[in-house]
């Protein structure tokens, strides 16, 4: 057994930990929403008002998919590159700069968002202190400026986090001229590339429209700009989220299961595909934006089938090093290894069965992604339902699997209550499998997403059971989830706690059984890749982005942002002024 | 025990998963099993599976 | 885990990942099932859009 990281990096774990303690605060408060609204939608328990639900849902998608999985992200990452390299950073002032930062950017981004809840927000830089413009911030919802500057702050922080990665990496290459990226490392630089290419779409759109228009500086702007600006960023940062994941999956769960990484060669491969293939897909998300040309979302459609290669080819990698375990385990027979595996092990059976639900969620993936399903599916609870079985889970899942391996080694202390942990992971899995079923299928009979009153006042066919059994399912679900999230906490409090133990965990990586040197080296010429990547956004998106501002302007066709101060009299002015239109 | 702790959780969390879609899978080929129904199912077949495994084995007499 | 109990050591000449390929069989065929089910619910079992006069 060799030492721990904790006992090699002392300063590198307490980062890592910090970076741990944000994510998963929020994931505490983001799990907390999630129950808020699964009870509300379905009407089974209504605690806030409908008005606030979007505060609440806001707050669930801000604090889930962006502070408890990047904020993750960081900390895996830090701690794949110091592992990996065996290397402290450069400079850590940078790395605490970076830590900060997105701290800081995160407390100002929640604060203006949970001042929502507040009955009277005070007024901060010229408009209520309010964001409920939902994870998706793009126009004609506003929010409060303070909710964009906090999103700013936590992308830079992000970008530099990768500086401060990259030149870890170039301080290594000096002292180790002509050798191979090692694999983990690898990794985390070829994400910290999607990542810069994706997130100056994001950058842009805040930066030079929505900033500018929430403070009043400039009067209107064009949505279908921003939109586009959005998405072109809001595909890949799914990425941002799963390749942490993919790293957890090709790094740690075949030594979980006794073997070794089947292929270091593919696993490269896989995270080029992503570079190249994660950015000019954008348009997907739009499918149903009028402004934009079929045929340009017809090459976005290709692109994202294109995108199905690295899955499955991490498909078939990951269970091959899985399979090699099971077989020095002493498994035998084409589904008999199966048994071989360590179920027993809360941190296996957690990532092996996000995997799982992550194969079969890949199968909605691939109906949204098809122009012709996406139309009837697009504005349905099938579509939350897709993000819940992907980043809810296969994310999510693998995320606190990874923390029950990782957490002894960052703090020295044994994990508590094994078999706890394992029905956490096994709550998870039931939990998500009650909530999707019952949103796909609501979302096959039409159930919107995105409101707090999916009924309204009709009747929906649905073809089994009906919809009170349906609204059941989703907050049975959705209390399970709850409890394992709770569950997963306390886990995790009590062992960060547990000082007067020795950790039972070996943080040894057994080499690939198919090595680097397998692998022609132009896999880690990191700049052609780059420019490969540059050339397939401009083909995806120069000419789509020039015929939306040719069409519509750079500042838009005049349009005001749309009341989300739920102010009962601008509701009315505004329905009276729509209710005008339709007569005229 | 037939087989372990963990294997048993794991099986019962596939179960579980299994009736939920299942229901679904039917009534795709016209079968509506009722709610009640696919209830009592499941509890019948995890208590079958329950009893099964902590039934000690021919070949292991004692615990593992 | 601190052991994995590893009674053989398996090169990457000896191994010939079948169990794998059986999965992923099985997985391709559930996948083409969930299409056929999808053609059922999605196209056969929606009607056109409603034909409305303004």
């Amino acid at each position: 057994m060799t030492q721990l990281f904790v006992e090699r990096f002392p300063d590198q774990a307490r980062l890592v930990r910090l970076a741990f303690f944000n994510s998963f605060a929020a994931f505490g408060i983001g799990a907390l929403f999630g129950l808020i609204q699964a009870l509300h939608r379905t009407d089974v328990l209504r605690i806030v008002e409908s008005p606030t639900y979007y505060t609440v849902l806001t707050a669930h998608g801000v604090f889930l998919v962006i502070t408890f999985t990047i904020f993750f992200l960081v900390g895996l990452y830090q701690w794949a590159v110091t592992t990996s390299l065996e290397r402290r950073p450069v400079d850590m002032r940078i790395t605490k700069a970076w830590y900060w930062l997105m701290s800081i950017g995160t407390v100002i981004a929640g604060i203006t968002i949970l001042a929502g809840f507040l009955d009277d927000p005070p007024e901060v830089l010229g408009s209520q202190l309010s964001a409920d413009v939902l994870f998706t911030f793009y126009a004609p919802l506003q929010g409060n400026p303070l909710f964009y500057v906090g999103l700013v702050l936590f992308v830079v922080g992000t970008w530099l986090a990768g500086v401060d990665w990259f030149r870890t990496w170039w301080a290594w290459k000096g002292d180790n001229p002509g050798a191979r990226i090692p694999l983990p490392t690898f990794m985390v630089l070829t994400t910290m590339i999607m990542w810069y290419i994706s997130s100056i779409g994001v950058a842009v759109a805040i930066l030079a429209f929505i900033l500018p228009w929430s403070l009043g500086l400039i009067d209107s702007l064009n949505p279908t700009l921003t939109r586009t600006l959005f998405w072109y960023f809001g595909h890949p940062v799914v990425y941002f989220w799963l390749l942490p994941a993919y790293l957890l999956w090709y790094i740690v769960l075949p030594k979980l299961s006794g073997g070794r990484l089947f292929s270091d060669p593919l696993a490269r491969v896989v995270f080029i595909l992503f570079i190249l293939l994660s950015t000019p897909v954008g348009i997907h998300h739009q499918y149903l934006d009028p402004g934009i040309a079929e045929g340009f979302k017809y090459i976005v459609m290709t692109n994202t089938m294109f995108l199905l290669l690295p899955s499955l080819l991490t498909a078939f990698t990951v269970v091959a090093s899985m399979e090699h375990g099971a077989r020095q385990r002493g498994g035998e027979g084409y589904f008999g290894w199966l048994d071989a595996l360590p179920w027993r092990n809360p941190a296996f059976t957690g990532m092996a069965l996000a995997g799982l639900v992550f194969a079969f969620g890949g199968f909605t993936g691939i109906v949204n992604a098809g122009m012709n399903i996406n139309y009837l599916v697009h504005n349905s609870a099938w579509v939350p339902g897709h993000i819940h079985t992907q980043v809810g889970t296969a994310v999510a899942l693998t995320f606190m699997a990874g923390s029950y391996w990782l957490i002894p080694q960052l703090t020295g202390n044994r994990l508590v209550w094994r078999q706890a942990a394992l029905v956490q992971v096994l709550l998870w899995f039931i939990g998500i499998v009650f909530m999707t079923n019952s949103m796909y299928r609501a979302g096959l009979v039409g159930v919107p997403r995105r409101t707090a009153e999916p009924q309204y006042a009709f009747e929906y066919d649905v073809g089994v059971g009906s919809m009170t059994e349906l609204d059941f399912q989703l907050a049975l679900g959705g209390f399970l989830l709850f409890i394992s999230a709770m569950l997963f906490l306390a886990i995790i409090f009590m062992t960060w706690r547990n000082s007067e133990s020795e950790p039972i965990v070996d943080g040894t990586i057994p080499p690939a059984l198919s090595g680097p040197e397998d692998s022609p080296r132009v896999l880690d010429n990191l700049r052609l890749w780059i420019a490969i990547a540059l050339v397939l956004v401009a083909i995806a998106y120069v000419i789509p982005l020039a015929s939306i501002v040719t069409r519509g302007g750079l500042f838009g066709p005049d349009i005001g942002p749309f009341p989300v101060f739920t102010d009962p009299m601008i509701l009315l002015e505004y329905g009276s002024k729509l209710i005008g239109m339709v007569v005229i | 025990m037939r087989i372990s702790f963990a294997k048993l959780l794991l099986l019962i969390a596939f179960f579980i998963v299994i009736l939920v879609e299942a229901r679904t899978v039917f009534a795709f080929f016209g079968i509506d099993v009722s709610l009640i129904g696919i209830a009592v199912t499941g509890v019948l077949v995890i208590s079958a599976l329950v009893l099964w495994a902590i039934r000690p084995g021919n070949d292991e007499p004692t615990e593992p | 885990m601190a052991k994995s109990q590893v009674t053989r050591k398996i090169t990457h000449d000896e191994f010939d990942p079948v169990g794998t390929l059986a999965l992923i069989v099985l997985y391709f065929i559930v996948l083409m099932l969930m299409w056929v089910f999808t053609y059922f619910v999605e196209f056969v079992g929606n009607d056109p859009t409603p034909f409305v006069v303004a």
